[in-house]
């Protein structure tokens, strides 16, 4: 008999709880795609540990075939640091949303970037707080609608967008890999996930990426308006690109000492 | 993998267009990102009661793997068909009557 054809889903995907819990054309389906290429690519099934926080990104739990925890509100980074501690020789995977990183575990975050924790961190920024119906979030570009801002996002009275890799990128001590990836380009995506795994398997310190992920379901957008916002609107805001990667430190300190007389 | 999927399979230019109807849920997210808008809406309901994607509705697919690739649920796979397979291809004979 033939073998039949099967999706391609990576192997480190739980295939019996597919189709998983996300809406119809929902980024974290393509983000925790593009994580499990990473995964694959690398060969740490057995040693990755998958941590998601409340919000849209619980509906993960049971997405991967790896040790999973889902905590409350950005504890999601100390948890796996405390993890990460204890047992050096796994890898910790923090995935979040936006509100978890930024708004309410913003203290987390930055506390665990200023010790260069050497854990991953995954953000998916789609503007607004999803899993209770799309309320404005600190990454609402100015002038979008949302629940509580129906007339549009005023940045004289809420402030601008808040740009988390940015923030990442000057406090974290030298050894930090920050980039800021888009559902637009899944390639490019992929391979910022996989330099920011192998970051943290070289033991170098921090890493993390912000990724510009897509909510049809609270923009009421169709398919056609989902991508000109990702690849128009956001980012206008939010540049893509790597922000600091250390191998590029390295390569500066070496430039910088050639210099020297 | 111990879950099975059953495909749908449809040959389109230099592709062959997999679709699993029990993963997709009908963003249309494919639709929008293929370069030859060959990908259009079928008559088969998916996941979600939505229909789901099929190929053969504007110029031929060049096997991009485009719409594999963002596909949130995995619910596209593109293989590559070789030459002599395709129904579109041209013989030597037709290329010499041009």
């Amino acid at each position: 008999m033939a073998i039949e054809a099967q999706p391609q889903m990576p192997r480190v995907w739980r295939a019996e709880t597919k189709p998983h819990k996300f809406c119809p054309g929902c980024g974290h389906g393509i983000i925790l795609k593009a994580l499990g290429e990473a995964i694959d690519a690398l060969n740490i099934q057995q040693r990755a540990v998958f941590g998601c926080d409340i919000g849209c990104s619980l509906l993960a739990w049971d997405f991967f075939n790896l040790d999973t925890i889902q905590t409350h509100h950005g504890r999601t980074t100390p948890v796996l640091v405390g993890l990460k501690r204890a047992r050096p020789e796994l890898l910790a995977i923090c995935y979040m949303g936006d509100g978890g990183a930024y708004a309410i575990g913003a203290q987390h975050l930055v506390s665990s970037v200023s010790r260069n924790d050497p854990v991953t961190i995954i953000v998916a920024n789609n503007t607004q707080y999803a899993m209770t119906g799309g309320q404005m979030a600190p990454t609402t570009l100015p002038g979008q609608k949302t629940e509580t801002s129906p007339y549009g996002r005023d940045v004289e009275l809420t402030g601008r967008p808040m740009l988390g890799p940015e923030l990442v990128a000057t406090i974290a001590p030298s050894g930090a890999y920050v980039a800021r990836g888009t559902v637009a380009n899944v390639v490019q995506l992929k391979n910022f996930i996989q330099k920011g795994l192998s970051n943290q398997l070289k033991g170098r310190g921090i890493s993390f990426i912000e990724v510009l992920s897509a909510c049809p379901t609270n923009w009421h957008t169709n398919a056609a308006e989902t991508w000109h916002f990702i690849e128009k609107e956001m980012s206008k805001f939010f540049p893509v690109g790597e922000l600091r990667t250390p191998d590029g430190e390295q390569r500066q300190e070496v430039e910088h000492r050639g210099r020297q007389p | 993998m111990s879950i099975a999927f059953k495909a749908i399979t449809t040959r389109d230019g230099k592709g062959i267009f997999h679709l699993f109807p029990a993963l997709c849920k009908g963003c249309g997210l494919c639709v929008e990102k293929c370069p030859v808008d060959t990908i259009g809406w079928a008559k088969q309901l998916g996941a979600f009661g939505t229909p789901v994607v099929e190929p053969g509705h504007g110029r031929p697919c060049i096997a991009c793997k485009k719409c594999q690739l963002v596909c949130p649920d995995a619910a596209i796979w593109i293989e590559k068909q070789a030459p002599q397979e395709r129904s579109d291809r041209l013989t030597s004979n037709d290329r010499k009557s041009r």
